[in-house]
Protein backbone atom coordinates (compact mmCIF):
# COMPACT_ATOMS: atom_id res chain seq x y z
CA UNK A 1 0.00 0.00 0.00
CA UNK A 2 1.36 3.40 -0.96
CA UNK A 3 1.96 5.76 1.95
CA UNK A 4 0.46 9.15 1.13
CA UNK A 5 2.05 10.60 4.25
CA UNK A 6 -1.26 11.70 5.69
CA UNK A 7 -2.50 13.42 2.50
CA UNK A 8 -4.57 10.45 1.27
CA UNK A 9 -7.99 11.54 2.52
CA UNK A 10 -7.43 15.16 1.64
CA UNK A 11 -6.49 14.12 -1.88
CA UNK A 12 -9.71 12.13 -2.13
CA UNK A 13 -11.68 15.13 -0.85
CA UNK A 14 -9.95 17.20 -3.51
CA UNK A 15 -10.92 14.68 -6.18
CA UNK A 16 -14.53 14.83 -5.01
CA UNK A 17 -14.49 18.62 -5.18
CA UNK A 18 -13.05 18.48 -8.70
CA UNK A 19 -15.78 16.08 -9.80
CA UNK A 20 -18.56 18.16 -8.21
CA UNK A 21 -17.22 21.40 -9.60
CA UNK A 22 -16.90 19.90 -13.08
CA UNK A 23 -20.35 18.28 -13.04
CA UNK A 24 -22.19 21.38 -11.82
CA UNK A 25 -20.27 23.64 -14.22
CA UNK A 26 -21.21 21.25 -17.03
CA UNK A 27 -24.91 21.52 -16.19
CA UNK A 28 -24.71 25.32 -16.14
CA UNK A 29 -22.67 25.38 -19.37
CA UNK A 30 -25.20 23.10 -21.12
CA UNK A 31 -28.19 25.20 -20.06
CA UNK A 32 -26.45 28.45 -20.99
CA UNK A 33 -25.25 26.95 -24.25
CA UNK A 34 -28.75 25.83 -25.24
CA UNK A 35 -30.28 29.19 -24.37
CA UNK A 36 -27.59 31.21 -26.15
CA UNK A 37 -27.70 28.94 -29.22
CA UNK A 38 -31.46 29.38 -29.39
CA UNK A 39 -31.01 33.14 -29.12
CA UNK A 40 -28.43 33.11 -31.90
CA UNK A 41 -30.91 31.30 -34.14
CA UNK A 42 -33.79 33.55 -33.13
CA UNK A 43 -35.07 36.55 -35.03
CA UNK A 44 -34.38 39.14 -32.34
CA UNK A 45 -31.65 41.44 -33.55
CA UNK A 46 -30.83 42.87 -30.10
CA UNK A 47 -30.61 39.50 -28.35
CA UNK A 48 -28.46 38.09 -31.14
CA UNK A 49 -26.09 41.00 -30.69
CA UNK A 50 -25.80 40.33 -26.96
CA UNK A 51 -25.15 36.64 -27.57
CA UNK A 52 -22.43 37.51 -30.08
CA UNK A 53 -20.72 39.82 -27.58
CA UNK A 54 -20.89 37.07 -24.95
CA UNK A 55 -19.30 34.34 -27.07
CA UNK A 56 -16.74 36.68 -28.62
CA UNK A 57 -15.51 38.06 -25.31
CA UNK A 58 -15.50 34.77 -23.44
CA UNK A 59 -13.84 32.77 -26.17
CA UNK A 60 -11.29 35.46 -26.92
CA UNK A 61 -10.00 35.93 -23.38
CA UNK A 62 -7.88 33.30 -21.58
CA UNK A 63 -9.81 31.15 -19.12
CA UNK A 64 -7.50 32.13 -16.29
CA UNK A 65 -7.97 35.86 -16.86
CA UNK A 66 -11.72 35.34 -17.12
CA UNK A 67 -11.71 33.31 -13.96
CA UNK A 68 -9.78 35.88 -11.93
CA UNK A 69 -11.98 38.64 -13.29
CA UNK A 70 -15.22 36.85 -12.46
CA UNK A 71 -13.93 35.39 -9.22
CA UNK A 72 -12.47 38.51 -7.66
CA UNK A 73 -14.54 40.97 -9.62
CA UNK A 74 -17.68 38.97 -8.84
CA UNK A 75 -17.58 39.73 -5.11
CA UNK A 76 -16.89 43.41 -5.74
CA UNK A 77 -19.66 43.56 -8.32
CA UNK A 78 -22.13 41.90 -5.97
CA UNK A 79 -21.08 44.30 -3.20
CA UNK A 80 -21.67 47.30 -5.42
CA UNK A 81 -25.13 46.12 -6.38
CA UNK A 82 -26.03 45.21 -2.80
CA UNK A 83 -24.72 48.57 -1.54
CA UNK A 84 -27.01 50.33 -3.98
CA UNK A 85 -29.94 48.30 -2.74
CA UNK A 86 -28.96 48.92 0.89
CA UNK A 87 -28.69 52.66 0.30
CA UNK A 88 -32.05 52.70 -1.44
CA UNK A 89 -33.96 50.44 0.93
CA UNK A 90 -32.10 51.27 4.14
CA UNK A 91 -31.20 47.62 4.74
CA UNK A 92 -27.86 46.11 5.76
CA UNK A 93 -27.56 43.10 3.53
CA UNK A 94 -24.21 41.52 2.75
CA UNK A 95 -23.95 38.71 0.23
CA UNK A 96 -20.83 36.60 0.49
CA UNK A 97 -19.82 34.96 -2.77
CA UNK A 98 -19.02 31.38 -1.86
CA UNK A 99 -15.78 30.26 -3.54
CA UNK A 100 -17.28 27.02 -4.82
CA UNK A 101 -20.33 28.75 -6.27
CA UNK A 102 -18.06 31.35 -7.86
CA UNK A 103 -16.02 28.56 -9.44
CA UNK A 104 -19.13 26.86 -10.83
CA UNK A 105 -20.49 30.10 -12.23
CA UNK A 106 -17.16 31.09 -13.75
CA UNK A 107 -16.59 27.76 -15.45
CA UNK A 108 -20.23 27.50 -16.47
CA UNK A 109 -20.21 30.95 -18.06
CA UNK A 110 -16.94 30.26 -19.91
CA UNK A 111 -17.95 26.87 -21.26
CA UNK A 112 -21.50 27.99 -21.95
CA UNK A 113 -19.97 30.11 -24.71
CA UNK A 114 -18.28 27.10 -26.30
CA UNK A 115 -21.36 24.94 -25.84
CA UNK A 116 -23.54 27.55 -27.53
CA UNK A 117 -21.47 27.27 -30.70
CA UNK A 118 -21.62 23.47 -30.52
CA UNK A 119 -25.42 23.58 -30.15
CA UNK A 120 -25.84 26.21 -32.84
CA UNK A 121 -23.99 24.09 -35.36
CA UNK A 122 -25.95 21.01 -34.30
CA UNK A 123 -29.31 22.79 -34.66
CA UNK A 124 -28.33 23.92 -38.15
CA UNK A 125 -27.37 20.36 -39.09
CA UNK A 126 -30.92 19.09 -38.53
CA UNK A 127 -32.80 18.70 -41.81
CA UNK A 128 -35.36 21.51 -42.02
CA UNK A 129 -38.01 19.07 -43.30
CA UNK A 130 -38.09 17.35 -39.92
CA UNK A 131 -39.26 20.49 -38.14
CA UNK A 132 -41.56 21.36 -41.00
CA UNK A 133 -43.31 18.01 -40.56
CA UNK A 134 -43.60 18.66 -36.83
CA UNK A 135 -45.26 22.01 -37.47
CA UNK A 136 -47.47 20.63 -40.23
CA UNK A 137 -48.84 18.05 -37.78
CA UNK A 138 -49.96 20.70 -35.34
CA UNK A 139 -47.14 20.50 -32.82
CA UNK A 140 -46.59 23.58 -30.66
CA UNK A 141 -43.13 25.10 -30.57
CA UNK A 142 -42.20 23.45 -27.30
CA UNK A 143 -43.57 20.03 -28.27
CA UNK A 144 -41.72 20.12 -31.59
CA UNK A 145 -38.52 21.12 -29.79
CA UNK A 146 -38.84 18.35 -27.22
CA UNK A 147 -39.91 15.55 -29.55
CA UNK A 148 -38.14 16.40 -32.80
CA UNK A 149 -35.58 19.19 -32.80
CA UNK A 150 -33.74 18.38 -29.57
CA UNK A 151 -33.27 14.61 -30.09
CA UNK A 152 -32.19 15.10 -33.71
CA UNK A 153 -29.84 17.92 -32.76
CA UNK A 154 -28.16 15.96 -29.95
CA UNK A 155 -26.75 13.46 -32.40
CA UNK A 156 -24.73 16.25 -34.02
CA UNK A 157 -23.90 17.98 -30.75
CA UNK A 158 -22.53 15.03 -28.77
CA UNK A 159 -18.97 14.96 -30.14
CA UNK A 160 -18.60 18.70 -29.50
CA UNK A 161 -20.17 18.47 -26.05
CA UNK A 162 -17.78 15.67 -25.18
CA UNK A 163 -14.81 17.77 -26.31
CA UNK A 164 -15.95 20.78 -24.34
CA UNK A 165 -16.55 18.64 -21.30
CA UNK A 166 -12.99 17.26 -21.37
CA UNK A 167 -11.53 20.76 -21.59
CA UNK A 168 -13.89 21.99 -18.88
CA UNK A 169 -12.88 19.16 -16.57
CA UNK A 170 -9.22 20.03 -16.94
CA UNK A 171 -9.94 23.72 -16.51
CA UNK A 172 -11.20 23.00 -13.01
CA UNK A 173 -7.49 22.78 -12.11
CA UNK A 174 -7.38 26.55 -12.57
CA UNK A 175 -9.59 27.07 -9.54
CA UNK A 176 -6.72 25.86 -7.35
CA UNK A 177 -5.04 29.14 -8.21
CA UNK A 178 -7.98 31.15 -6.92
CA UNK A 179 -8.16 29.28 -3.66
CA UNK A 180 -10.40 26.24 -3.96
CA UNK A 181 -8.99 23.01 -2.52
CA UNK A 182 -9.41 20.80 -5.54
CA UNK A 183 -7.15 17.80 -6.01
CA UNK A 184 -4.48 19.77 -7.86
CA UNK A 185 -4.13 22.24 -5.01
CA UNK A 186 -3.92 19.49 -2.39
CA UNK A 187 -1.32 17.63 -4.42
CA UNK A 188 0.60 20.85 -4.91
CA UNK A 189 0.67 21.48 -1.15
CA UNK A 190 1.67 17.89 -0.45
CA UNK A 191 4.44 18.01 -3.03
CA UNK A 192 5.85 21.19 -1.54
CA UNK A 193 5.80 19.69 1.95
CA UNK A 194 7.25 16.27 1.08
CA UNK A 195 9.27 16.92 -2.10
CA UNK A 196 7.66 13.87 -3.70
CA UNK A 197 6.01 15.10 -6.91
CA UNK A 198 5.42 11.64 -8.39
CA UNK A 199 3.72 10.33 -5.30
CA UNK A 200 1.03 13.02 -5.60
CA UNK A 201 0.91 14.20 -9.19
CA UNK A 202 0.60 10.75 -10.76
CA UNK A 203 -2.52 9.90 -8.70
CA UNK A 204 -3.95 13.29 -9.63
CA UNK A 205 -3.42 12.52 -13.31
CA UNK A 206 -5.05 9.12 -12.80
CA UNK A 207 -7.90 10.81 -10.97
CA UNK A 208 -8.68 12.94 -14.04
CA UNK A 209 -8.42 9.87 -16.24
CA UNK A 210 -10.86 8.04 -13.99
CA UNK A 211 -13.41 10.85 -14.34
CA UNK A 212 -13.03 11.01 -18.12
CA UNK A 213 -13.21 7.21 -18.28
CA UNK A 214 -16.56 7.15 -16.52
CA UNK A 215 -17.81 10.03 -18.64
CA UNK A 216 -16.82 8.18 -21.82
CA UNK A 217 -19.17 5.39 -20.77
CA UNK A 218 -21.98 7.89 -20.33
CA UNK A 219 -21.21 9.52 -23.68
CA UNK A 220 -21.21 6.09 -25.33
CA UNK A 221 -24.65 5.42 -23.93
CA UNK A 222 -25.93 8.80 -25.12
CA UNK A 223 -24.41 8.25 -28.56
CA UNK A 224 -26.25 4.95 -28.94
CA UNK A 225 -29.45 6.59 -27.80
CA UNK A 226 -29.30 9.52 -30.20
CA UNK A 227 -27.98 7.44 -33.11
CA UNK A 228 -31.18 5.41 -33.06
CA UNK A 229 -32.57 5.37 -36.57
CA UNK A 230 -29.28 6.51 -38.10
CA UNK A 231 -27.21 3.33 -37.83
CA UNK A 232 -25.28 2.94 -41.04
CA UNK A 233 -26.60 6.26 -42.32
CA UNK A 234 -24.31 9.21 -42.90
CA UNK B 1 -66.14 24.84 -61.77
CA UNK B 2 -66.04 25.58 -58.09
CA UNK B 3 -64.09 28.75 -57.73
CA UNK B 4 -65.49 30.86 -54.99
CA UNK B 5 -65.48 34.20 -56.66
CA UNK B 6 -65.70 36.82 -53.95
CA UNK B 7 -68.51 35.02 -52.22
CA UNK B 8 -67.94 36.09 -48.63
CA UNK B 9 -70.62 33.90 -47.12
CA UNK B 10 -68.86 30.71 -48.14
CA UNK B 11 -65.86 31.36 -45.91
CA UNK B 12 -67.94 30.58 -42.88
CA UNK B 13 -69.73 27.61 -44.40
CA UNK B 14 -69.32 24.73 -41.96
CA UNK B 15 -70.12 22.12 -44.58
CA UNK B 16 -67.10 22.94 -46.76
CA UNK B 17 -63.86 21.33 -45.55
CA UNK B 18 -61.51 23.92 -47.05
CA UNK B 19 -62.11 27.33 -48.53
CA UNK B 20 -59.26 29.54 -49.68
CA UNK B 21 -59.94 32.94 -51.09
CA UNK B 22 -57.82 35.46 -52.93
CA UNK B 23 -54.47 34.35 -51.60
CA UNK B 24 -51.47 36.57 -52.26
CA UNK B 25 -47.91 35.73 -51.38
CA UNK B 26 -44.58 37.30 -52.19
CA UNK B 27 -41.03 36.51 -51.17
CA UNK B 28 -38.72 39.53 -50.89
CA UNK B 29 -41.11 41.62 -52.97
CA UNK B 30 -41.26 38.97 -55.70
CA UNK B 31 -44.89 38.08 -56.13
CA UNK B 32 -45.45 34.31 -56.21
CA UNK B 33 -49.21 34.00 -55.71
CA UNK B 34 -51.55 36.58 -57.17
CA UNK B 35 -55.02 36.04 -55.88
CA UNK B 36 -55.63 32.29 -55.81
CA UNK B 37 -58.87 30.76 -54.60
CA UNK B 38 -60.02 27.23 -54.09
CA UNK B 39 -62.94 25.41 -52.56
CA UNK B 40 -62.57 21.77 -51.57
CA UNK B 41 -65.89 20.09 -50.86
CA UNK B 42 -66.33 16.78 -49.13
CA UNK B 43 -64.78 14.07 -51.30
CA UNK B 44 -63.17 16.45 -53.77
CA UNK B 45 -59.79 15.62 -55.21
CA UNK B 46 -58.26 18.83 -56.51
CA UNK B 47 -55.08 18.57 -58.54
CA UNK B 48 -52.81 21.58 -58.84
CA UNK B 49 -50.67 21.38 -61.94
CA UNK B 50 -48.25 23.75 -63.57
CA UNK B 51 -44.61 24.28 -64.43
CA UNK B 52 -41.91 24.66 -61.78
CA UNK B 53 -42.16 28.09 -60.23
CA UNK B 54 -45.84 28.47 -61.06
CA UNK B 55 -46.59 28.72 -57.32
CA UNK B 56 -48.47 25.46 -56.84
CA UNK B 57 -46.38 24.24 -53.91
CA UNK B 58 -46.41 27.64 -52.25
CA UNK B 59 -50.18 27.72 -52.67
CA UNK B 60 -50.47 24.34 -50.93
CA UNK B 61 -48.07 25.37 -48.15
CA UNK B 62 -50.13 28.50 -47.50
CA UNK B 63 -53.17 26.32 -46.86
CA UNK B 64 -51.70 24.90 -43.65
CA UNK B 65 -49.73 28.08 -42.98
CA UNK B 66 -46.26 26.70 -43.46
CA UNK B 67 -46.08 29.89 -45.50
CA UNK B 68 -47.96 32.91 -44.28
CA UNK B 69 -49.92 34.53 -47.10
CA UNK B 70 -49.62 38.31 -47.43
CA UNK B 71 -53.32 38.58 -48.14
CA UNK B 72 -56.33 36.33 -48.48
CA UNK B 73 -58.40 34.07 -46.32
CA UNK B 74 -58.40 30.42 -45.32
CA UNK B 75 -61.24 28.57 -43.62
CA UNK B 76 -61.45 24.95 -42.51
CA UNK B 77 -65.01 23.75 -41.99
CA UNK B 78 -66.08 27.30 -41.36
CA UNK B 79 -63.26 28.22 -38.98
CA UNK B 80 -61.48 31.18 -40.53
CA UNK B 81 -57.81 31.73 -39.71
CA UNK B 82 -57.33 35.03 -37.91
CA UNK B 83 -54.52 37.30 -39.00
CA UNK B 84 -53.09 40.47 -37.56
CA UNK B 85 -50.44 42.91 -38.74
CA UNK B 86 -47.38 43.48 -36.63
CA UNK B 87 -44.58 45.86 -37.60
CA UNK B 88 -45.96 45.87 -41.10
CA UNK B 89 -45.91 42.07 -41.36
CA UNK B 90 -48.99 39.90 -41.50
CA UNK B 91 -49.00 36.96 -39.14
CA UNK B 92 -51.55 34.61 -37.57
CA UNK B 93 -53.19 36.24 -34.57
CA UNK B 94 -53.46 32.98 -32.67
CA UNK B 95 -50.85 30.26 -33.12
CA UNK B 96 -52.97 27.83 -31.10
CA UNK B 97 -55.61 28.17 -33.78
CA UNK B 98 -53.00 27.56 -36.47
CA UNK B 99 -51.85 24.39 -34.70
CA UNK B 100 -55.45 23.23 -34.42
CA UNK B 101 -56.08 23.83 -38.11
CA UNK B 102 -52.83 22.18 -39.17
CA UNK B 103 -53.81 19.06 -37.25
CA UNK B 104 -56.97 18.89 -39.36
CA UNK B 105 -55.07 19.22 -42.65
CA UNK B 106 -52.46 16.47 -42.70
CA UNK B 107 -49.66 17.01 -45.18
CA UNK B 108 -47.62 14.59 -47.25
CA UNK B 109 -44.29 16.05 -48.38
CA UNK B 110 -42.21 15.57 -51.48
CA UNK B 111 -39.25 14.55 -49.33
CA UNK B 112 -41.38 12.34 -47.01
CA UNK B 113 -40.03 14.05 -43.88
CA UNK B 114 -40.67 11.07 -41.65
CA UNK B 115 -39.01 11.72 -38.29
CA UNK B 116 -35.71 9.94 -38.65
CA UNK B 117 -35.25 9.03 -34.99
CA UNK B 118 -38.60 7.27 -34.68
CA UNK B 119 -39.73 3.92 -36.02
CA UNK B 120 -42.41 3.83 -38.68
CA UNK B 121 -45.16 3.09 -36.15
CA UNK B 122 -43.60 5.72 -33.89
CA UNK B 123 -44.01 8.26 -36.69
CA UNK B 124 -47.63 7.25 -37.22
CA UNK B 125 -48.66 7.50 -33.56
CA UNK B 126 -46.58 10.57 -32.64
CA UNK B 127 -49.03 13.35 -33.47
CA UNK B 128 -52.20 11.40 -32.56
CA UNK B 129 -50.77 10.92 -29.05
CA UNK B 130 -49.07 14.27 -28.46
CA UNK B 131 -51.26 16.58 -30.54
CA UNK B 132 -54.66 14.90 -30.56
CA UNK B 133 -54.27 13.44 -27.07
CA UNK B 134 -55.14 9.85 -27.95
CA UNK B 135 -54.07 7.03 -25.67
CA UNK B 136 -51.00 5.05 -26.67
CA UNK B 137 -53.00 1.88 -27.01
CA UNK B 138 -55.68 3.38 -29.21
CA UNK B 139 -53.15 5.22 -31.38
CA UNK B 140 -51.10 2.08 -31.82
CA UNK B 141 -54.08 -0.06 -32.81
CA UNK B 142 -55.21 2.50 -35.37
CA UNK B 143 -51.64 3.04 -36.53
CA UNK B 144 -51.06 -0.66 -37.15
CA UNK B 145 -54.31 -0.89 -39.11
CA UNK B 146 -53.17 2.04 -41.27
CA UNK B 147 -49.75 0.51 -41.88
CA UNK B 148 -51.56 -2.68 -42.86
CA UNK B 149 -53.56 -0.66 -45.31
CA UNK B 150 -50.53 0.87 -47.03
CA UNK B 151 -48.85 -2.54 -47.04
CA UNK B 152 -46.21 -1.85 -44.39
CA UNK B 153 -47.45 -3.70 -41.30
CA UNK B 154 -44.39 -5.93 -41.16
CA UNK B 155 -42.14 -2.84 -41.39
CA UNK B 156 -43.71 -1.12 -38.36
CA UNK B 157 -40.56 -1.29 -36.23
CA UNK B 158 -38.20 -0.18 -39.00
CA UNK B 159 -36.63 3.26 -39.03
CA UNK B 160 -37.13 5.53 -42.08
CA UNK B 161 -33.48 5.11 -43.12
CA UNK B 162 -34.09 1.38 -43.46
CA UNK B 163 -36.98 1.84 -45.91
CA UNK B 164 -37.11 2.61 -49.63
CA UNK B 165 -38.45 5.95 -50.80
CA UNK B 166 -41.76 4.40 -51.82
CA UNK B 167 -42.14 2.70 -48.46
CA UNK B 168 -41.31 5.95 -46.67
CA UNK B 169 -43.91 7.82 -48.68
CA UNK B 170 -46.58 5.20 -48.02
CA UNK B 171 -45.59 5.41 -44.35
CA UNK B 172 -45.96 9.18 -44.53
CA UNK B 173 -49.46 8.71 -45.96
CA UNK B 174 -50.28 6.42 -43.03
CA UNK B 175 -48.97 9.14 -40.70
CA UNK B 176 -51.29 11.63 -42.38
CA UNK B 177 -54.28 9.27 -42.21
CA UNK B 178 -53.67 8.72 -38.50
CA UNK B 179 -54.76 12.32 -37.93
CA UNK B 180 -58.12 11.46 -39.51
CA UNK B 181 -57.74 14.73 -41.41
CA UNK B 182 -60.56 16.66 -42.98
CA UNK B 183 -58.40 17.47 -45.97
CA UNK B 184 -55.15 15.81 -47.03
CA UNK B 185 -52.52 18.00 -48.65
CA UNK B 186 -50.04 16.30 -50.99
CA UNK B 187 -46.98 18.25 -52.08
CA UNK B 188 -45.58 16.44 -55.14
CA UNK B 189 -45.72 13.11 -53.31
CA UNK B 190 -44.08 11.08 -56.10
CA UNK B 191 -41.52 13.57 -57.42
CA UNK B 192 -38.65 12.29 -55.27
CA UNK B 193 -39.29 8.62 -56.04
CA UNK B 194 -37.61 6.23 -58.43
CA UNK B 195 -39.98 5.56 -61.34
CA UNK B 196 -40.66 1.96 -60.31
CA UNK B 197 -41.81 3.07 -56.86
CA UNK B 198 -44.27 5.71 -58.05
CA UNK B 199 -47.00 3.18 -58.86
CA UNK B 200 -47.39 1.87 -55.30
CA UNK B 201 -47.80 5.37 -53.88
CA UNK B 202 -50.29 6.39 -56.56
CA UNK B 203 -52.26 3.22 -55.93
CA UNK B 204 -52.63 4.14 -52.27
CA UNK B 205 -53.70 7.65 -53.26
CA UNK B 206 -56.28 6.34 -55.73
CA UNK B 207 -57.66 4.17 -52.94
CA UNK B 208 -58.01 7.25 -50.73
CA UNK B 209 -59.82 9.13 -53.48
CA UNK B 210 -62.16 6.18 -54.01
CA UNK B 211 -63.14 6.11 -50.34
CA UNK B 212 -64.08 9.77 -50.57
CA UNK B 213 -61.14 11.48 -48.90
CA UNK B 214 -60.93 15.19 -49.56
CA UNK B 215 -57.55 15.85 -51.10
CA UNK B 216 -55.55 18.69 -52.60
CA UNK B 217 -52.66 17.32 -54.64
CA UNK B 218 -49.77 19.18 -56.20
CA UNK B 219 -48.55 16.80 -58.87
CA UNK B 220 -46.71 16.23 -62.08
CA UNK B 221 -48.50 12.90 -62.60
CA UNK B 222 -50.90 13.90 -65.35
CA UNK B 223 -52.54 10.47 -65.56
CA UNK B 224 -53.36 10.66 -61.89
CA UNK B 225 -54.67 14.21 -62.22
CA UNK B 226 -56.83 13.25 -65.18
CA UNK B 227 -58.22 9.97 -63.82
CA UNK B 228 -58.70 10.73 -60.15
CA UNK B 229 -59.38 14.46 -59.78
CA UNK B 230 -62.76 16.05 -59.49
CA UNK B 231 -61.12 19.35 -60.39
CA UNK B 232 -57.85 20.36 -61.99
CA UNK B 233 -56.31 23.79 -61.54
CA UNK B 234 -53.54 24.84 -63.90
CA UNK B 235 -51.36 27.58 -62.46
CA UNK B 236 -49.09 29.90 -64.34
CA UNK B 237 -46.98 32.56 -62.64
CA UNK B 238 -49.10 32.61 -59.54
CA UNK B 239 -52.44 32.85 -61.30
CA UNK B 240 -55.09 30.36 -62.33
CA UNK B 241 -54.66 29.99 -66.04
CA UNK B 242 -57.32 27.35 -66.42
CA UNK B 243 -59.42 25.25 -64.08
CA UNK B 244 -62.26 22.82 -64.26
CA UNK B 245 -63.22 19.20 -64.62
CA UNK B 246 -60.27 17.08 -65.82
CA UNK B 247 -62.20 16.04 -68.92
CA UNK B 248 -62.34 19.65 -70.05
CA UNK B 249 -58.92 20.70 -68.84
CA UNK B 250 -57.15 17.78 -70.45
CA UNK B 251 -59.53 17.04 -73.28
CA UNK B 252 -60.26 20.53 -74.45
CA UNK B 253 -57.84 23.09 -73.02
CA UNK B 254 -58.65 26.70 -73.82
CA UNK B 255 -55.27 28.19 -73.08
CA UNK B 256 -52.33 27.83 -75.42
CA UNK B 257 -50.01 27.69 -72.48
CA UNK B 258 -51.85 24.74 -70.98
CA UNK B 259 -51.84 22.97 -74.35
CA UNK B 260 -48.12 23.50 -74.52
CA UNK B 261 -47.66 22.34 -70.93
CA UNK B 262 -49.62 19.16 -71.46
CA UNK B 263 -47.76 18.34 -74.65
CA UNK B 264 -48.89 16.14 -77.53
CA UNK B 265 -49.99 13.25 -75.32
CA UNK B 266 -53.28 14.80 -74.28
Amino acid sequence: MIDFQGYGWRLLDGALLTAELAALSLVLALVLGLVVASIKLSRSYALRGLALVYTTVIRGVPDLVMMMLLFYGGQIGVNMVVDQINAWAGTEIFIYVNAFAAGVITLGVIYGAYMSETFRGAFLAVDAGQMEAARAYGMSGWLAFRRVRFPLMMRHALPGINNNWMVLLKSTALVSIIGLSDMVRIADQATKATHEPFLFMVPVGLGYLAITGVSELAVGWLRRRYDTGFEGAA
Amino acid sequence: MRHCEGDATRMGDNAIPLVVRDLHKSFNNVSVLEGLSLEAHEGDVISLIGASGSGKSTFLRCMNLLEIPNAGEIAVHGETVNFRTRRGKREPADWKQVERIRARLAMVFQGFNLWAHMTLIGNVIEAPIHVLGKSKKEAREQGMALLERVGLAERAEYFPAQLSGGQQQRGAIARALAMDPEVMLFDEPTSALDPELVGDVLKVMRGLADEGRTMVVVTHEMDFARDVSSQVIYLHQGRVEEAGHPENVFGNPNSDRLRQFLGPRF
